[in-house]
């Protein structure tokens, strides 16, 4: 069953030296699966990302032709529907949870205040769910992160936070970007495996943006490469070692390995021919 | 032209410059209140650079047959005082001594704010907290209060109302300029301008001021209005310029006796410090979205 | 060629005491190439800024050819640089690429000469059509470029590399790395490289200290880092974690 169908999206911003298009005609589908998207800096993926979500400000604008989400297409979607969607329905982890709570509410009150506000759940069934939520993203001492303020909390752990608040509501989507590359190795498995199995449980789609191809490919089902705004390839994660486009074969091998030689690392030729459309 | 200022491989550093100046040119003219408030700005420059060539009447030519006549008198299209002087007139001379005062503050004041408070934030210690205490000084008293007590000390005159208000309008750029040395101050940038063995005087003249520029700059654009409205009031109170010179705090101050009957003669210097604080702030506003580093890309 | 004995840099956050360095000890030869390497927290970037003065020293010494160091003056700004970690901080966003090139020379007295500036540019392999830039017209590699040749202006000869390539793309990262090892090699260069990342150290470092909470927990060959005979268990559990970034 396809959950989210996108067919030629474009997103541009128009700058004062003329348009610059950062998204150039991106088509994907997407079932109840794990999807990775995978690129460098500039490549396209967060915009990819939150034009799921129309989240993109002006001077900067998204065009489709069509974005169908469970039956209902995005594009031509007024506001109000798109803001009942975002959050219930499809919701989006960010890459810093230090950028993402807000410093001057405990968290508690943050993971509350949807479920308050938008489901009108009284304060004392708001928190049996909150706190439900913590123990799922195997928080060990709910009761003292549901109290604590963001800054007390380690990245690790703010993280999680993220992630809990953001399956409160059950969405059918989640839009994870680079949600684990603000982390310290020893805690991003950690964080990759809690995900991975809420997704598996709860039956979720979902899109994971990020620049490591290796952790990409191990953790989804899919992987969508995309080089200067356009998906260059797209291949089963099982089958990435056998990538046919040197775009993917380069990113692959241009990592340094422990124990690998001190030969120069193999640079990666950025031929003018993959950006073509 | 446009070529070379948008040129991505400048080949001079003044090319590079004015290329930059240019683009947050392109920006400033999208904001069209922003455009409104340069215009209004370029129209007080014009006024005094030509008042002698527009101004139908002389600014102290009295005429006491033609007093208190109302606008749209042919003639005297703002009408005229108690001693029969065209306003129009005496508006577009007094622009000349508006923009004189707030020259001569801007040229002072921001500057010494800009030196007091870069050496107060890269500094900190005891430097920081003497010169701050300072500032806490002059901040504490009202502006107009503070300048009042200096002109009564100095004496009255426009010279001694543009030190007046100089003395007391740096110490907010002061606070600026520390806030932002105080966000700048532990940047790599400067630990790695400090790593080359940089003194202190190169640092905060040639990295950090450049960097406190910006809302130094933005915030005397706002001030202007206030400099205006502090030299009409040193000048409503008869502390500043004197009569019969055309300044428009003391035209205010003048027709206050008929504000009821003659409204015009109060009203119209009013309308002009109005329009011509609005204007600075309206550019004030558009300058800060162009120049402000943190919306740099 | 650097001597760090029993280090510990100790911070007032609010009244509070941090010790954010305890005890630390190594010693650098000349030309080689050391690494630390740690979690955020660990206290591997508070060693450098202590060398560089930029971090207070609570206890310890560090001594650069067996005399202390006097950071931040011009004769230690000729015998250490760093390159940081965050190509879009650490230039100056008003400066042009020429204005950074050649404040250095200017601090110091030197000339600059018409080609120094150019020949700077080459020798990190950026176009010298790039010379009158400004950082935000350049990407995060070619910044960290840029940085890595300001650095080398006043041809020091140790470099201490503050995870230079951690905000970097990995193609990116690939090249910044070549361009380090290229520029030890050609200018006899000491390293002392921080990074949180083992395949990186791994590549660039002969020797390496695995650092936590401040402390120093285990020092490694390279040959042993590449065996996994690391004897601590903090040692382990890193290395495993970085178990995808093994050759073969």
């Amino acid at each position: 069953m396809t959950l989210l169908s996108v067919q030629n999206l474009r997103v541009t911003f128009d700058t004062e030296t003329g348009p610059v298009q950062a998204v150039r005609g991106v088509s994907f589908s997407l079932g109840r699966e794990r999807l990775g998207i995978v690129g460098e800096s500039g490549s396209g993926k967060t915009m990819t990302g939150r034009s799921v979500l129309r989240l993109i400000r002006p001077p900067g604008r998204i065009e489709a032709d069509s974005m169908v989400f469970d039956g209902q297409d995005l594009i031509g979607l007024p506001e109000p529907q798109m803001r009942a969607l975002r959050g219930r329905r499809i919701a989006m982890v960010m890459q810093d949870p230090k950028f993402s709570l807000n410093p001057v509410m405990k968290v508690g009150f943050q993971l509350t205040e949807g479920l308050r506000q938008r489901d009108g759940l009284s304060a004392k069934d708001a928190r049996v769910k909150a706190l439900a939520a913590l123990q799922a993203v195997q928080i060990r001492d709910p009761e003292r992160v549901f109290h604590a303020w963001p800054h007390e909390l380690s990245g690790g752990m703010g993280q999680r936070v993220m992630i809990a608040m953001m399956l409160i509501p059950e969405p059918d989507l989640l839009i994870a970007d680079e949600p684990t590359s603000a982390l310290d190795v020893t805690v991003q498995a950690e964080v990759l495996s809690i995900l991975d199995n809420l997704v598996k449980t709860r039956g979720m789609g979902l899109i994971f943006i990020s620049h490591d191809l290796r952790l990409v490919s191990r953790f989804c089902d899919r992987v969508l490469v995309m080089y200067k705004g356009r998906i260059v390839e797209e291949l089963p994660a099982r089958d990435l070692m056998q990538a046919q486009h040197p775009y993917t074969q380069g990113l692959l091998n241009c990592l340094p390995r422990i124990g690998g030689p001190r030969t120069p690392l193999p640079a990666l030729d950025r031929s003018q021919a993959w950006a073509q459309e | 032209m446009r070529a070379w200022l948008l040129d991505p491989n400048p080949r001079s550093r003044l090319q590079s410059r004015l290329g930059q100046a240019w683009l947050q040119a392109l920006r400033f003219r999208r904001n069209h209140l922003a455009m409104l408030g340069l215009f209004i700005t370029v129209t007080l420059l014009l006024a005094a650079i030509f008042a002698p060539l527009i101004a139908p009447h002389g600014p102290i030519t009295q005429s006491l047959a033609d007093r208190l006549q109302p606008p749209l008198t042919p003639g005297h299209l703002l009408g005229t005082d108690d001693f029969g002087r065209d306003i129009l007139s005496r508006i577009l001379y007094g622009s000349r001594i508006t923009l004189y005062i707030v020259g001569l503050v801007i040229l002072t004041a921001p500057v010494a704010g800009l030196i007091i408070g870069t050496v107060a934030g890269y500094f900190g210690g005891w430097v920081d907290a003497v010169l701050m205490r300072i500032t806490d000084i002059f901040l504490a008293f009202p502006k107009l209060i503070l300048a009042l007590a200096l002109v009564a000390v100095l004496g009255n005159g426009m010279e001694n109302a543009v030190l007046a208000i100089a003395l007391t309008s740096w110490p907010p750029y002061a606070r600026v300029a520390r806030a932002e040395t105080l966000t700048v101050r532990n940047s790599d940038y400067i630990a790695a301008v400090r790593l080359q063995g940089a003194g202190a005087t190169r640092i905060i003249w040639g990295h950090i001021m450049p960097m406190c520029l910006p809302s130094v700059i933005i915030r005397v654009t706002l001030d202007m209005a206030g400099i205006i409205l502090t030299a009409a009031g040193l000048g409503f109170l008869g502390l500043g310029v004197q009569p019969p010179d055309p300044e428009w705090g003391v035209m205010i101050s003048a027709g206050r006796k008929f504000l009821f009957e003659q409204w015009w003669v109060a009203t119209m210097p009013g309308l002009a410090i109005f329009l011509v604080s609005l204007g600075f702030n309206l550019m004030g506003d558009g300058l800060r979205d162009v120049l402000d580093p943190k919306g740099a890309r | 060629m650097i001597e760090i004995d029993t280090l510990s840099v100790t911070f007032n956050a609010a009244g509070r005491l941090v010790r954010a360095v305890e005890n630390v000890s190594l010693t650098v030869g000349a030309q080689e190439s050391f690494g630390l390497v740690g979690e955020s927290g660990s206290g591997k970037s508070t060693i450098l800024r202590a060398i560089c003065g930029l971090a207070p020293i609570s206890g310890g010494a560090i001594r650069i050819d067996g005399k202390p160091v006097a950071p931040q003056t011009r004769a230690f700004a000729r015998q250490v640089q760093m390159v940081f970690q965050d190509p879009y901080a650490s230039l100056h966003p008003r400066h042009t690429i020429d204005r950074v090139l050649s404040e250095p020379l200017t601090i110091h007295g030197l000339k600059t000469t018409e080609g120094r500036i150019e020949q700077a540019l080459t020798d990190v392999g950026l176009p010298t059509s790039f010379r009158f830039r400004f950082p935000h017209q350049l990407s995060g590699g070619q910044r960290q470029r840029v940085a890595i040749a300001r650095a080398l202006m006043l041809e020091p000869r140790i470099l201490l590399l503050d995870e230079p390539t951690s905000a970097l793309d990995a193609s990116v990262q690939a090249e910044t790395l070549n361009l380090l090892t290229r520029l030890r090699e050609t200018r006899g260069l000491t390293f002392l490289m921080v990074s949180h990342d083992l395949a990186v150290i791994d590549h660039m470092c002969d020797r390496i200290l695995v650092m936590q909470h401040g402390k120093a927990v285990e020092a490694l060959s390279r040959e042993a880092l590449a065996q996994g005979a690391m004897t601590t268990d903090y040692a382990r559990t890193l290395f495993t974690a970085s178990a995808d970034r093994l050759m073969g």
